[in-house]
């Protein structure tokens, strides 16, 4: 192949070409850097010697121009210089362009259009000028004396943020954003190196626990920890430490805890499996209830029963929920009989929830007043007679009383036939076990082994090891039966 | 034969029906009347019952598929219905109906995507999978994870002890177990969720418990042990039970793993002044504590998370563990609690066909109380028999080898509660996703339903001796039964019946603050 020398140029540098569209703004400068050489370029590519007297002239000329050697020449030398450069038409060459560097999103500047691209000199010009009053605004406010700044001026510092986040294309956090934060530098957290299950925060998480940490450590109480606190339980509802924080920070500033109590109700409805809440409620309660009068707290214990009614329409055995209300019971004296009232509400609805149960037992016997009397008749408890839970609520009430199980083994034995000459039936294995506990009450060993050996073989036979075991104390009787050796655990009870 | 069918509402009001409280509370006359009043609220034809459409179906005998058939040895308790059911319905007996409906498929063999089934129609268990599962929960979690920012520490704990179960060797967690634990320690003593959260008893718990499974100097080192002293002194109550926090609830939780943290750090007993429980008479962390612990159980016989409130499985556990540590469990378990109150209650806890543990009475089987009521049975077991004698045979004539169903809960295990897709890991119930906290308590639940422990009377005898040295006098054995529904490949290893790690580690950490001596 021939060499590309022996070809003529293709484009005339007497006669550039005309401006053309660019794609990009780094094309456009490559363009005009091109365009401003037209003679060094000609001599690079062909090597001078091939060149005409006027194109080495022109190189020429161009170098000078290029190097700025011209500078040093006396100044007739130069007039005339700059006469034979107009003559000759010959272009100032441009600096070699430079990368435009990227944008706050990575983005390569130099691909950017011409007209993004003065749209985004025109944006940095705007936000040179806002950070100079930004800092000005926090210099201002530290020589002045605490709280000196007029709202007015906070204010326009804090619009002043949106705007430069607005213009830098990324949102300022909310605290970096806010005056009001200016004097707490937030504390990153320290994972440590290679941390394990490194959890990846949202950029609003973490922000908010760096001002959490910078706040806890400088034990500082003050309303916008309140703020703070409520933003991160928005985010995270199991942080147990902003609740803790929180509460200290509630009591420590006589905030009004009938508020945080409202407040208190739209997060539990939304968390239903939150634990931190309802230990949070208590707290609340216990410094809430010395400070209000007696008619007040008949109140609180009204809307409180109608809150709990409201969180068990979605979860009837909500464990942390009825660990709150026992502690409320005992706080406000509930044991009354509205209190059992509602509990019977829960229990027609389901008799089988047991969580109901044990508060009803809780409810009858832990006060003084009740234990005597129980609760007023009700009646289907032992429709579904396998239901375990009013079988263990009747032992439990027949302990409390002091009386033997023998004297309800009618009652028991209204769902168990299984004597000599009757035909078998058994419709609940809870009324079986009871009874074999009666006659082992009674002595009857021999009734108490055939029940529990139709526990084990038929009606409940999972746990034939534990009727098996039952049964084997009872027939061997005498010392170091097993039957033997829980009643001798029971002594030490 | 009236046995076999369900208890309908009728049945119900022609037979014993007094109200509640006649029954309790006087008007005997009714015992002699053979007619009473009845027990429905208003009398109800059975076919007025309103009956979930679903139930009369799942009322059929299962029938098991032609695949299944082959796997004739599965027990028709863990493929049919309970023989006695009330017809009654309401929310409890539909997602009770629901989970069993659930579950039988799983159980009798008949669920597709389970791949092989021993000759006992028992899958083996997803090794492999399980492990890549729980190394997956100490890898970089996503944005969501935000809501465990606070219990992180347990992820190192479930993930470790649950590798350990699975066989694997965990000392490649070691260096970095200890670089992401030392910024969550707090200088006032205790561990937070994170770093810069406020000290917790159940952070603190997972972490020290890591700790001792990756063992060595430079992990026990990390933990300032009189800064720890002080904080659990703060945490102390004159009631004699333990705060989660400063400022915290006061549940049995505490009262286990403050024990657990004062023998394995081998702390001293006695209180600093500071402390809210401190008194002239000199009370100790232990003073009023067992006591505390009794007024947890319930008329059920099962423990509460603190005075008054429902027995739950793993409060159960929490409070046996915690009296095992402060004392030998057939002496200590009888003088606080009622036995066999508390035997009658953990044993309704497992239920057929399910086989596995709820928590609660009337409440849904779940994976995780394998191990919460599971894991008392040891202790139970040891509390009913007493201290095994060294030398002599472990199983003596009089001694109980099972109070539960091995069986039932190792069929739940390994049919319902293994992911048998490519994610692996164990999980709650076949609807629900597995996760490391079911992970790890599913496996420590089967390796105590695989293994016998012995608590050894003096066995062991305690360098230091002294306080608390109770939990470390059990020994292990492989549990051999007649005919072993699993495969020997399916047995995982042991985890201590009181601390739930790795056999060995407590004992290491607890030798090596004990020859330090002092703080």
């Amino acid at each position: 192949m021939a060499p590309k020398a022996s070809k003529p140029p293709k484009a005339q540098p007497e006669a550039p070409e005309p401006p053309r569209e660019h794609p990009s703004i780094s094309s456009l400068h490559q363009d005009l850097y091109q365009s401003s050489r037209p003679f060094l370029t000609l001599a690079q590519t062909k090597g001078i010697s091939p060149l005409t007297p006027t194109e080495k002239s022109a190189y020429a000329k161009s170098r000078f121009l290029e190097t700025g050697v011209w500078r040093t020449w006396p100044a007739p030398q130069q007039k005339e210089f700059w006469a034979a450069v107009e003559k000759q038409n010959i272009p100032i060459p441009l600096p070699k362009p430079r990368d435009l560097g990227k944008d706050s999103r990575g983005q390569e500047l130099g691909t950017y259009t011409i007209e993004e691209y003065a749209q985004y000199r025109k944006r940095e010009r705007q936000l040179q000028g806002l950070r100079r009053e930004s800092v000005r605004f926090r210099d201002r406010r530290e020589k002045i004396q605490d709280g000196e700044v007029s709202e007015g001026a906070v204010e326009d510092e804090r619009n002043r943020r949106k705007l430069i986040g607005l213009l830098q294309g990324n949102r300022m956090g909310l605290y970096e954003g806010n005056p009001e934060w200016d004097d707490v530098v937030p504390i990153p957290q320290d994972d440590g190196e290679g941390a394990l299950a490194q959890i990846a925060y949202t950029d609003e998480y973490a922000e908010a626990m760096g001002y959490l940490r910078a706040v806890m450590a400088a034990k500082e109480h003050s309303p916008r920890v309140l703020t703070l606190t409520e933003h991160i339980i928005s985010l995270n509802p199991a942080h147990y430490t902003v609740w803790l924080y929180r509460a200290s920070t509630l009591f420590s500033l006589q905030s009004s805890l009938t508020e945080e109590l409202e407040w208190v109700n739209e997060v539990a409805l939304e968390n239903q499996k939150n634990y931190q809440i309802w230990h949070h409620r208590q707290l609340l309660i216990d410094h809430l209830i010395p400070t209000i009068s007696p008619d007040a707290v008949k109140a609180l214990e009204e809307s409180e029963r109608g809150f709990m009614t409201q969180m068990f329409e979605q979860d009837g055995k909500n464990y942390h929920v009825w660990s709150y209300r026992q502690y409320l019971c005992w706080k406000l004296d509930m044991f009354n009989e509205t209190e059992l009232r509602s509990i019977e509400d829960l229990l027609r609805r389901d008799v089988r929830n047991n969580s109901a149960w044990s508060h009803r037992f809780f409810v009858v016997f832990s006060d003084p007043k009740y234990a005597t009397q129980g609760s007023k008749a009700t009646d289907g408890y032992f429709e579904a007679p396998q239901n375990q839970s009013p079988w263990n609520y009747l032992r439990g009430v027949l302990k409390k009383g002091g009386r033997d199980l023998a004297s309800l083994e009618w009652f028991a034995g209204e769902f168990v036939k299984i004597g000599e000459g009757e035909e078998e039936d058994v419709r609940s294995s809870h009324a079986l076990d009871f009874l074999a506990d009666v006659w082992i009450e009674k002595g009857e060993n021999a009734k108490a082994v055939k029940a529990l050996g139709l526990l084990g073989d038929k009606y409940d036979r999972v746990r034939k090891n534990y009727w098996d075991w039952k049964r084997a104390g009872l027939k061997e009787g005498g010392v170091g039966g097993a039957a033997s050796k829980m009643e001798a655990l029971k002594v030490g009870f | 034969m009236p046995a076999r069918g369900a208890n309908t509402a009728s049945d119900a009001s022609s037979s014993a029906s007094s109200t509640f409280d006649r029954l309790l509370y006087g008007n005997q006359q009714t015992q002699s009347q053979p007619q009473r009043p009845g027990f429905v609220i208003e009398e109800a034809s059975p076919e007025d019952e309103a009956i979930d459409p679903g139930y009369t179906t799942w009322a059929r005998p299962f029938t098991m598929s032609a695949r299944t058939a082959s796997a004739s040895l599965i027990p028709d308790l863990y493929t049919s219905l309970p023989l006695i059911r009330d017809l009654l319905n309401t929310q409890t007996s539909q997602v009770q109906d629901k989970t069993i409906h659930e579950c039988l498929p799983f159980l009798s063999g008949a669920e597709a995507n389970i791949q092989q089934l021993n000759a006992y129609g028992v899958p083996h268990l997803a090794r492999k999978r399980h492990v890549q599962f729980l190394h997956k929960n100490l890898r970089k979690l996503p944005a969501p994870y935000v809501a465990a920012d606070a219990s992180r520490p347990w992820m190192f704990y479930w993930v470790l002890a649950g590798l350990h179960a699975l066989g694997e060797d965990i000392s490649e967690y070691k260096e970095r177990l200890i670089s992401t634990i030392r910024p969550i320690q707090n200088v006032t003593g205790g561990f937070g969720g994170g770093n810069g959260q406020m000290s917790h008893l159940a952070p603190t718990y997972a972490i020290i418990l890591s700790l001792a499974m990756v063992g060595g100097k430079e992990a026990f080192d990390l933990i300032d042990r009189k800064a720890m002293w002080k904080w659990l002194g703060a945490l102390k109550q004159p009631d004699g039970g333990f705060q989660m926090a400063v400022g915290g609830e006061e549940d049995v939780r505490g009262a286990y793993i403050a024990v657990v943290i004062l023998t394995l750090l081998d702390l001293p007993l006695e209180l600093p002044q500071e402390s809210p429980a401190w008194s002239r008479e000199g009370a100790t962390f232990l003073t009023g504590l067992p006591e505390w612990v009794g007024r947890c159980q319930t008329f059920e016989g099962g423990i509460s998370t603190k005075p008054d409130a429902e027995a739950h499985g793993a409060y159960a556990f929490c409070a046996l563990a915690c009296l095992c540590i402060i004392g030998d469990p057939h002496v200590i378990i009888p003088k606080y609690l009622d036995v066999p109150l508390l035997i009658s209650w953990l044993s309704a806890r497992q239920y057929a066909p399910e086989g596995g543990f709820a928590g609660r009475t009337n409440k849904l089987v779940d994976g995780c109380y394998s191990h919460w009521v599971g894991g008392c049975w040891p202790l139970i077991e040891a509390c009913v028999n007493g201290p095994s004698s060294p030398g002599a045979g472990p199983d003596t004539q009089s001694s109980v080898r099972s109070l539960y169903s091995r069986e039932g809960l190792i069929r739940y295990i390994l049919c319902c509660c293994q992911d048998q897709s490519k994610r692996g890991g164990l999980r709650d119930k076949p609807s629900h996703s597995s996760d490391s906290y079911h992970t790890c308590y599913v496996l420590a639940g089967l390796s105590s339903a695989q293994h016998k422990w012995h608590f050894n009377a003096s066995a062991v005898e305690m360098e230091s001796s002294g306080t608390l040295s109770s939990p470390y006098q059990w020994t292990s054995e492989i549990f051999v039964e007649d005919s072993q529904i699993y495969d020997e490949e399916d047995r995982v290893r042991t985890l201590h019946p009181v601390f739930v790690i790795s056999e060995g580690a407590a004992e290491e950490m607890r030798a090596y603050f004990s020859s330090k001596g002092g703080f």
